[in-house]
C-alpha cells in the first residue's frame, strides 16, 4: 500500500482541455473521493491515475517513483469500472481469477493442457483458486462462483467487480461510480460495504462519484471538481462547514445552500434593502454573496426582516425542508425544519425567518470565499 | 358448485377459441412454407429414387441404385473430392482473412473505411464478370500472371524449384491444369469471399464493450494477443459461428467460377468438378432428374448438418447469457 502524487496534470482531448492543472497528494491508506458534476473531468483524472489515458502535461507518481510514463498494467493498481465491465464468457470465479492468472502465470501455463504440464502449474492454480475464494468470501458472493455475469443481477456483478479488484494486492483501488448503476437502497447498503472494505483493508482507494452524499459518507477526504479542476480538497466536515468556494458549498450539501446577495455601503452591510448590524472591516467589496445552509434559517414567531410565503414543502418524517419566496427580491429560500414546527408550514401560509451572522458564509461576486468579511465572534447574534 | 363448473365450461370454450383463432391466423404463413420449403425437398427427394427425365409421361422407380452410383462411381469420387478441397480451404482462410482484416480495418479507425471498401468490392461485383477478367489474367501465354512470373527469370529467384521450372519450360496453365484448376477456383472463392466476411467481422467487433479491454489492461493483459483471447476473441464467438457456417455454405454452392471457366465438364479431368455443377450437368443439361436429385439430397443434408452445428454451438458455448 502506497500514497499517490498527481502533480499539476492536464489533459487535452484535441482542442478542448478537460483538465486544467490538476494537483493531488493521497496518503497512503487514505479513501479519497473526486466529486463533481457530470462532464467534469472524474473519469478522465482516474484514467490518467489508472495509465489508461496519458496526462498531455504533469506527472503521477505512486509512492515517490514517477509512472507517468508506465503502462496501466505495469502501475499495479486494480480499478472497478462503471459498466463493472466483467469478461461475459468467464465464470464469476473465472473473472475474479484474471488478474492473478495474468500476473502470476506465463502464457505456457495459463495454456488449456499444456500448461498443466509445467511444473508448478499445479500448486500456482490452487494458490489463486484459494484467494478466489477468500475474495468472494469477504463479499459473499461464494454461492455465485459458478455463474456467469449475465445469470447475475446488478449488484451481484458489482460485487464480483470488486472481487477482481481485491483478489490481489494493489498499491490503491481506483473506483469509478461503482454505485451509479445500483437502485437507490442496495446503494446505501453498498456504501456501507466498501467503507467498512476500506477500513477492513486499510488500502488507499480513489472513488469517483457525482453523488455527494456517497462522497460525504464514504471519505476521509473529499476533493471537488468543477470544470478540469480541483476547488477543494479537505474532510467531509471541512467541506461541508467552510467551503473556499460558493461553487462547493452549493455542490455539497442537499438541500442547496441558499445564496443572497449583500451590499456594502456607507450605512453598513444592507441584505434585501435592509441594514444589518454587520461588524464588516474595511476594504471589503461593495457587492457580496451570503451563504446560508438551510439548517441556518430558523422560522420565528412574529414579525421579523425576512417574510415570505411557504411555496413547496416536504416532510421525510425526520425533519421537514420547506421553500419560502422573500416578499423582498423575490428570491427564493430552502428552510429545515423540525417536526415540532410542522404545525406552521402549510402550503401559502406566511413565515418569518431569521438567522445567527455567524452561520453565514460570505463570497465575493467571483465565487471566492471572503472569510475576513465573516462575523466570528460568538457575540454578534444578530437577527436579520 | 354450478357456480363453479359453469366458469370453469366458459373458460374452456374461450381457451378452445383462443386456439382456433391462433391456429387460423398462423395457417397461411404456415401453409406457404409447407409449399415454398417442403414441397420442393420432399419431391426431390422422391425423385432421387426414380429415373425421371423432364419431358417424360412416366418413371419407374430404381430404389436406391442413384445413391449407389454415387457412392461407386470415380466421377463422383472427383466430385467429392473437388467440393471437399474447395470446402476445406476457402473457409478457415477466407474466414481468417476476413477476421484479420476486420481487426486491422476496425484498428485503423477512419481511414480503414477506405479499405473497407476495396475489400469489399470483390463481394459486390459479379463473379462471371469477374471471372472473365480472370481467365484472361491466367491466360498461359499472354495472361498477367504468367507475364509477371516470368520477370523473376533470371534472378535469384530462380533458386526456387517453382520459378526453375517454369522458366525453362513453361509457367503452370493454370486454368488448364489439372494439378492447379482446383487451386486456382479456391483462390478466387478466398478473394471473393473474405471481403464477405470481413464485413460480418466488422459488425461483430462494434460490440465489444471498448471498457473490456481497458479492464483486461489493468488485470494485465499485457500484448495485443493477450487482449485479443481475453477479449475479442470471445466477444465474436457468436459472430465466428455464424461466418463459419455461411462461408461453408457459400462454398459448397459453388458453382459460377466453375461454370465460366469451364461451361464443358468441370475442370480439366473434372479436376473441379464440384457438387452444384454436377448437379446441374446431371440434372439440367443430361436432363437425369433422379441423379441430380440424390446429389441434391446430400447436398442439402451436408448443409442441414452444418446448420445444426451451428445451432448447437450457439446456444451452448458461445452465447452467455
Ligand atoms: N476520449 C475522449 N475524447 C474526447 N473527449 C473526451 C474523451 N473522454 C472524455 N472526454 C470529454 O472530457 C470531459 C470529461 O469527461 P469525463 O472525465 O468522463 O467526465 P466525468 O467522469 O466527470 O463525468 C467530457 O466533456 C468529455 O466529453
Ligand atoms: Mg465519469
Amino acid at each position: 500500500m502506497s500514497g499517490l502524487q498527481i502533480d499539476a496534470v492536464e489533459k487535452d482531448f484535441g482542442e478542448t482541455s478537460v483538465l486544467k492543472g490538476v494537483t493531488l497528494n493521497i496518503n497512503d491508506g487514505e479513501f479519497v473521493s473526486l466529486v463533481g458534476p457530470s462532464g467534469c473531468g472524474k473519469s478522465t483524472l482516474l484514467r490518467i491515475i489508472a495509465g489508461l489515458e496519458t496526462a498531455t502535461r504533469g506527472t503521477v507518481s505512486i509512492d515517490g517513483t514517477d509512472v507517468t510514463h508506465v503502462r496501466a498494467a505495469d502501475r499495479n493498481l486494480s480499478m472497478v469500472f462503471q459498466s463493472y465491465a466483467l469478461y461475459p464468457h468467464l465464470t464469476v470465479a473465472e473473472n475474479i481469477a484474471v488478474p492473478l492468472r495474468m500476473r502470476q502465470m506465463s502464457t505456457t501455463q495459463r495454456l488449456p493442457v499444456v500448461g498443466g504440464l509445467i511444473p508448478g502449474t499445479g500448486p500456482l492454480k490452487r494458490d489463486i483458486s484459494q484467494a478466489v475464494r477468500h475474495a468472494a468470501e469477504m463479499l459473499e458472493i461464494g454461492a455465485l462462483l459458478d455463474r456467469k455475469p449475465g445469470q447475475l443481477s446488478g449488484g451481484q456483478r458489482q460485487r464480483v467487480a470488486l472481487g477482481r479488484a481485491l483478489v490481489r494486492n494493489p498499491a490503491a483501488f481506483l473506483l469509478d461510480e461503482p454505485l451509479s448503476n445500483l437502485d437507490a437502497k442496495l446503494r446505501v447498503q453498498t456504501r456501507a460495504e466498501i467503507a467498512q472494505l476500506h477500513r477492513k483493508l486499510k488500502a488507499t482507494f480513489i472513488y469517483v462519484t457525482h453523488d455527494q452524499v456517497e462522497a460525504m459518507t464514504m471519505s476521509d477526504r473529499i476533493a471537488v471538481m468543477m470544470g478540469g479542476e480541483i476547488l477543494q480538497c479537505a474532510a467531509p466536515e471541512v467541506i461541508y462547514e467552510d467551503p473556499n468556494d460558493i461553487r462547493v458549498a452549493e455542490f455539497i450539501g442537499s438541500p442547496k445552500i441558499n445564496i443572497l446577495p449583500l451590499e456594502h455601503t456607507n450605512d453598513g452591510v444592507v441584505l434585501l434593502g435592509r441594514v444589518l448590524d454587520w461588524p464588516m472591516p474595511a476594504g471589503m467589496p461593495h457587492l457580496m454573496q451570503l451563504g446560508l445552509r438551510p439548517e441556518a434559517l430558523r422560522l420565528v414567531e412574529g414579525p421579523s426582516k425576512l417574510r415570505g410565503r411557504v411555496v413547496h414543502f416536504e416532510n421525510l418524517g425526520s425533519e421537514i425542508f420547506a421553500q419560502v419566496v422573500l416578499y423582498d427580491g423575490d428570491i427564493r429560500l430552502t428552510l429545515r425544519a423540525t417536526p415540532a414546527d410542522r404545525q406552521r408550514l402549510s402550503l401559502g401560509k406566511e413565515v418569518s425567518l431569521e438567522f445567527e451572522l455567524r452561520s453565514g458564509l460570505i463570497f465575493d461576486t467571483a465565487g471566492k470565499r471572503l472569510r475576513m468579511a465573516e462575523v466570528k465572534t460568538r457575540a454578534a447574534k444578530e437577527v436579520a | 358448485m354450478a357456480l363453479i363448473e359453469a366458469s370453469h365450461g366458459s373458460k374452456v370454450s374461450q381457451d378452445n377459441h383462443q386456439v382456433r383463432t391462433a391456429w387460423s391466423m398462423t395457417a397461411p404463413a404456415l401453409a406457404l412454407m409447407f409449399l415454398i420449403l417442403l414441397v420442393p425437398i420432399v419431391v426431390a427427394g422422391v425423385l432421387s429414387f426414380s429415373n425421371y427425365s423432364l419431358g417424360n409421361t412416366g418413371f419407374d422407380w430404381v430404389g436406391s441404385q442413384n445413391y449407389e452410383r454415387l457412392f461407386s462411381r470415380s466421377t463422383y469420387e472427383k466430385m467429392f473430392i473437388a467440393t471437399f478441397t474447395y470446402v476445406v480451404t476457402v473457409v478457415p482462410i477466407s474466414v481468417g482473412l476476413g477476421l484479420g482484416a476486420a481487426l486491422l480495418v476496425h484498428s485503423l479507425g477512419r481511414v480503414g473505411d477506405i479499405y473497407k471498401t476495396i475489400y469489399f468490392l470483390p463481394v459486390m461485383a459479379t463473379l462471371l464478370a469477374m471471372a472473365i477478367a480472370w481467365e484472361f489474367m491466367l491466360h498461359p501465354t499472354i495472361g498477367m500472371v504468367n507475364r509477371t512470373l516470368e520477370i523473376a527469370c533470371g534472378t535469384w529467384l530462380e533458386t526456387i524449384p517453382f520459378f526453375l521450372q517454369g522458366c525453362e519450360g513453361s509457367f503452370p496453365l493454370w486454368l488448364g491444369d489439372r494439378d492447379y484448376a482446383i487451386w486456382v477456383v479456391c483462390f478466387i472463392g478466398i478473394w471473393q469471399g473474405f471481403g464477405f466476411n470481413m464485413v460480418l467481422f466488422l459488425a461483430g467487433l462494434t460490440s465489444v464493450h471498448r471498457e473490456l479491454y481497458n479492464a483486461a489492461e489493468m488485470d494485465g493483459a499485457r500484448s495485443g494477443w493477450e487482449q485479443f483471447r481475453l477479449v475479442t476473441w470471445p466477444a465474436l464467438g457468436p459472430t465466428t459461428v455464424f461466418v463459419v457456417t455461411i462461408s461453408c455454405i457459400r462454398a459448397f454452392q459453388v458453382f459460377d467460377t466453375i461454370e465460366a471457366f469451364w461451361p464443358q465438364g468441370g475442370g480439366p479431368s473434372k479436376s473441379a468438378y464440384v457438387m452444384m455443377f454436377a448437379i446441374f450437368e446431371k440434372g439440367i443439361q443430361q436432363n437425369l432428374i433422379g441423379v441430380g436429385s440424390a446429389i441434391t439430397m446430400l447436398f442439402l443434408l451436408f448443409v442441414m448438418f452444418l446448420t445444426l452445428i451451428q445451432r448447437w454451438l450457439i446456444e451452448r458455448k458461445v452465447h452467455y447469457g
